[in-house]
């Protein structure tokens, strides 16, 4: 599964989602009935997701692989209390978050980046950059190492909360009622920070807007 | 940079530049083994032992607010009895030794004149109440049980024209003030509540004697409530208030408790005179 894939099925509607915590819940049952293999497969589904949004808060990917491992370990020790009350996506993304936001406030002192490479095999991503450059070549390469770095640093500004709800809505691309789950806060308080952190963003980036 | 494009390239649009930024495919085979050999170190490592702790903490966690909610009930509710109770033992003391039951004779209102409010009494101890003169000109409300006496002056004026309007309403909002805890709502949280009421009333006793043999909370009762609600008794309780006020005036006969400070401010004497 490629990850313009996941993001697809991430951005599909609620039956499509509510099919497949269904389809996640009858894999726990036999993780929690003991077959341990099971958990297998939750891992090669989600790892992608769980990958990004932990990369994308932390801006530094070892950290993130090793908080998405953390989180994926995590939810395997305490499947047992997972009762389905919730999706378990939601509830492995929880998992994922709250390491996360751990790990920042611990860290927050220690911050830097370790960027991964944007691929421009993904034809979103290619029309952007085609659309803000006409360089070519190393010129190129050079503009957009520059792009990214600009954007990590503008997401590195924002607070530790605003910059999650920016990540699970804007580049994982989940509701404002699934964020809030994540996050337990209300639908109000994600819609408040969405819109603070993208008015922040916006002066951080304005030279890369095109009017 | 194609600043002369048409194009409008937005904040969400740069941002979602960031899902392009994804690890080398031989990033996975990494993650996998590094994962898998987590996997099995959680496996097979022994639990630590707060574990079983959190597993209880987290299934009260989940409760929290329930078991709190009911716990601030429970103290309030028992605090409540437990202050009522006290109060109740130290306002009539004399009330807590098991006298035989004798039932003062008392005549019954008209059902148009005053809704009437029987107090069961409480099977360990009863009390006499005395209807002496003081109280004669008055219609009692009774409420007897084991450490109350309650005894609210009922309107019975002899025309009745001159009863206030609300005085059987005040009459009744006394009764209730003052209405005993049943036996079957009192908690038995404390163990032998019974025995400690009782020990406390039989101590108070023996102190004051003097005062068991007065009967006073009929007798003034009437004395304040006569005065205090005009046109409430019949003449004669008038008389008798307005006399118990000029005793009152001279402070001879009733109970009172005098505050005298001495020479030096930090002792204060506190006297009872009867």
């Amino acid at each position: 599964m490629n990850a313009s894939k996941t993001l697809e099925k991430t951005l599909v509607a609620s039956p499509e989602r509510k099919l497949e915590a269904d389809s996640d819940l009858a894999v726990v049952r036999q993780v929690q009935a003991g077959d341990v293999a099971a958990f297998d497969r939750l891992i090669l589904k989600y790892r992608e997701r769980v990958l990004g949004i932990v990369y994308n808060m932390t801006s530094n990917r070892e950290d993130a692989a090793d908080l998405a491992q953390d989180a994926f370990i995590k939810a395997f020790q305490s499947i047992h209390r997972f009762q389905g009350q919730a999706s378990f996506f939601t509830w492995l993304y929880r998992i994922a978050v709250n390491s996360t936001l751990s790990h920042l406030r611990k860290n927050r002192l220690r911050s830097f980046f370790s960027l991964e490479s944007i691929r421009e095999d993904d034809p979103v991503s290619k029309e952007l950059i085609d659309a803000l450059t006409d360089k070519t070549g190393a010129g190129r390469d050079t503009f957009v190492r520059e792009l990214q770095e600009k954007l990590n640093d503008a997401m590195q500004k924002l607070s530790i909360n605003h910059r999650t709800v920016v990540t699970l809505f804007e580049i994982d691309g989940l509701s404002h009622q699934e964020i809030a789950e994540v996050m337990e806060c209300s639908v109000g308080t994600v819609r408040s920070r969405l819109h603070y952190a993208k008015q922040l963003l916006q002066s951080e980036l304005q030279p890369y807007l095109l009017k | 940079m194609k600043r002369d494009t048409e194009q409008k390239i937005t904040v969400e649009d740069l941002i979602r530049l960031k899902r392009a930024e994804r690890p080398p495919a031989e990033f996975w085979a990494t993650f996998e083994s590094e994962i898998r050999a987590k996997q099995l170190s959680a496996i097979v490592s022994k639990r630590p032992w707060w574990d079983g702790f959190s597993r209880v903490f987290g299934v009260v966690n989940r409760h929290q607010l329930s078991f709190g909610s009911a716990a601030a009930v429970a103290m309030a509710i028992v605090g409540l009895r437990y202050m009522e109770a006290h109060r109740a033992g130290a306002r009539a003391p004399q009330a807590a030794e098991a006298r035989p039951v004798t039932v003062s004779p008392i005549a019954p209102l008209p059902a148009h004149e005053l809704p009437q409010i029987v107090r069961t009494a409480a099977p360990r101890a009863q009390v006499e109440v005395a209807s002496d003169e003081t109280v004669s000109a008055q219609r009692p409300v009774v409420t007897a049980a084991a450490s109350h006496i309650t005894q609210a002056p009922v309107a019975a004026a002899p025309d009745g024209a001159a009863r206030a309007p609300f005085a059987d309403g005040i009459a009744i909002t006394l009764a209730d003030f003052r209405e005993p805890v049943s036996d079957y709502s009192r908690p038995a949280v404390f163990g032998s509540d019974r025995d400690f009421e009782t020990s406390i009333a039989s101590a108070r006793q023996q102190v004051s004697e003097p005062l068991a043999t007065m009967d006073p909370a009929a007798e003034r009762r009437a004395r304040l409530l006569a005065p205090a609600l005009p046109g409430y008794g019949s003449a004669s309780a008038r008389a008798l208030a307005s006399d118990w006020m000029r005793r009152r005036a001279s402070s001879d006969e009733r109970m009172y408790e005098s505050m005298d400070r001495g020479s030096n401010d930090d002792r204060m004497l506190v006297g009872f005179r009867f």
